[in-house]
């Protein structure tokens, strides 16, 4: 009977993914993975709730309905460091599993070997990820590099030690979970606020992984199967995140990007502009393109984008956003924040989607975004971020960058559209630059 | 090595093939759902959770390591698929 239910409950979630595939369907998604989880987990009783006392079930209650709370009052620009949160519960699970088991028994060789291994990346997890939140939060700022490296070179050493020093044999469980638990640290401590996409969907991935070799330990199945499909997912969105920014995961992991010689200088001064002139040229437009970026987040201001949106829908103008793949703290984030103010994910478009476009379009508005606009990727071969994929917006007719300063992006250097041509600069705040322009419409 | 577990390692091959089969056509706009949603299903690891803590015994301390691993699984199982759900809700509405 246990089988047949497992059996359903792996077929489910395989449903679940291919139901993920498209925007209209996704919805039935969550509902089939809820039930697959909802079977899988009362298979693990196996019919006999009598095993359990008060404070497991106690624990079930409570941090369930702890769950729904959070996940109730998140706001959805928060949403990367809830999934950095949940990373790090995840892996803190699996972690904990595997040295309870490790702690209490005589495990078979090959299943001590892959506690070991689901207890160093279950913590190495969770405490990366309980990092990359503080990050996230804007509460840590990047550490030196130097440590990290020191740490990495020491690492075999510190590995090998149990093994020369007898007395420290008690102790090695303990001290292996110490040295994750620092590795983590420093390991995320290092990288900085705009490679936080890459480190969520490796912490994301890293999860998975754990949860899949604690059900090696367990001898459970479908926690292999669900295990090894999150860390497919999350191994997935860390290779596209790497290659939207023509980088090595090895590169990102090391850290330290952008904080080296910043290079701000421009030889002429941009043209700036005011709402009122925003708002004349962008009611001579036939299409625009709106290009938000992590300052559109910082600003909270979807719900201005989608006035604008309106306000130019209204008028017969074309209206698109283009999205790039690292825009924001985590994979797809922009795309979400325009869904809450509901805008139709139809009218959003990859880099691969829009880049033909820009050459015929009228106006691009870049909205808090810099280094994913960067031309310098196309042409500069000894800039930072020469090669990474980049949205062609230099190519349309006019350009126009709201911005609070010309102060670079993450890269830390000079963005040469921003003096083009075809560009000017609205010096402002993204929610209040939009709303002086909305504003100003209502005046023409 | 044992045959079963050579077999457990076939099975979770193939699991790891179809997640990244289908993983792949998800599109970009889905993919902070994604994430929240696996967020959901890494806390399946609650299971392991669930058959281990009958079998803890006396030890105070390995049974709270277990309840605290149990609180952050059901933490990511329920406060992933409700998220999940609410941001899938928001893309449904547009059809």
């Amino acid at each position: 009977m246990i089988e047949v239910i497992l059996l359903v409950s792996s077929v489910l979630f395989i449903f679940a993914l291919k139901l993920f595939g498209r925007p209209s369907t996704a919805h039935r998604a969550n509902t089939f993975a809820m039930l697959a989880m909802a079977l899988a987990v009362f298979s693990a009783f196996n019919f006999d709730f009598s095993n359990y006392d008060p404070a497991f079930y106690i624990t079930i209650v409570v941090s369930g309905l702890l769950g729904v709370l959070i996940s109730k009052r998140v706001q959805m620009t928060q949403m990367p460091e809830l999934v950095g949160l949940f990373n790090g519960f995840g892996g803190g699970a699996s972690g904990a599993i595997a040295y309870v088991e490790l702690s209490k028994s005589t495990l078979p060789l090959s299943d001590y070997f892959v506690a070991i291994f689901s207890m160093v990346i279950g913590v190495f997890t969770f405490s990366g990820s309980i990092i990359a939140v503080l990050k996230l939060r804007g509460k840590l700022n990047n550490v030196n590099t130097t440590i990290a490296n020191i740490f990495s070179a020491f690492l075999p050493p510190l590995i090998l030690l149990p093994a020369i020093w007898e007395e420290m044999e008690i102790l090695s469980l303990e001290y292996f979970m110490l040295l994750s638990l620092i590795a983590g640290i420093i390991r995320v401590a290092v990288i900085g606020g705009a490679d936080m996409p890459v480190v969520i969907a490796f912490l994301n991935s890293l999860s998975g992984i754990a949860a899949m070799s604690a059900g090696f330990i367990v001898n459970s199945i479908i926690l292999i199967v669900a295990g090894a499909l999150v860390g497919a997912s999350g191994i997935i969105l860390t290779l596209l995140m790497c290659a939207a920014m023509n980088r090595t995961l090895l590169d990102v992991l090391k850290g330290g990007f952008g904080g080296a010689a910043i290079n701000n200088e421009y030889d002429k001064d941009p043209i700036s502009t005011s709402p009122e002139d925003v708002a004349i040229q962008l009611s001579y437009a036939e299409s625009v393109v709106i290009v938000p970026g992590y300052g559109m987040a910082v600003a909270q201001a979807q719900a201005a984008v989608k006035e604008l949106t309106n306000t130019l829908k209204d008028k017969n103008i074309e209206v698109k956003f283009a999205i790039h793949p690292v825009a924001g703290r985590m994979p797809g984030h922009m795309n979400v924040l325009l869904a809450e103010v509901d805008i139709d994910y139809e009218d959003m478009y990859t880099l691969e989607d829009i880049n033909s476009e820009f050459s015929s379009t009228d106006v691009v508005i870049v909205l808090g975004a810099n280094d994913v606009v960067n031309p310098l990727a196309r042409t500069d071969e000894n800039s930072p971020i020469y090669g990474m994929p980049i949205l062609d917006v230099d190519l349309a007719k006019q350009v126009i960058v709201i911005k609070r300063s010309m102060s670079p992006g993450y890269a830390g250097i000079a963005n040469p559209l921003f003096i083009n041509d075809n560009a000017k600069m609205l010096f402002a705040d993204a929610k209040e630059g939009l709303e002086n322009i909305i504003k100003s419409f209502e005046l023409v | 090595m044992e045959a079963t577990f050579l077999l457990t390692l076939l099975i979770t091959f193939l699991a790891s093939f179809i997640g990244y089969e289908l993983i792949s056509k998800i599109p970009q706009t889905l993919h902070t759902p994604l994430m929240s949603g696996s967020n959901a299903i890494s806390g399946i690891t609650l299971i392991a959770a669930i058959l281990i803590y009958p079998e803890v015994g006396e030890s105070q301390i390995l049974k709270i390591i277990v309840l605290i691993a149990i609180a952050f699984a059901t933490l990511n199982i329920v406060g992933g698929f409700s998220v999940t759900g609410r941001i899938l809700e928001m893309f449904k509405k547009n059809d």
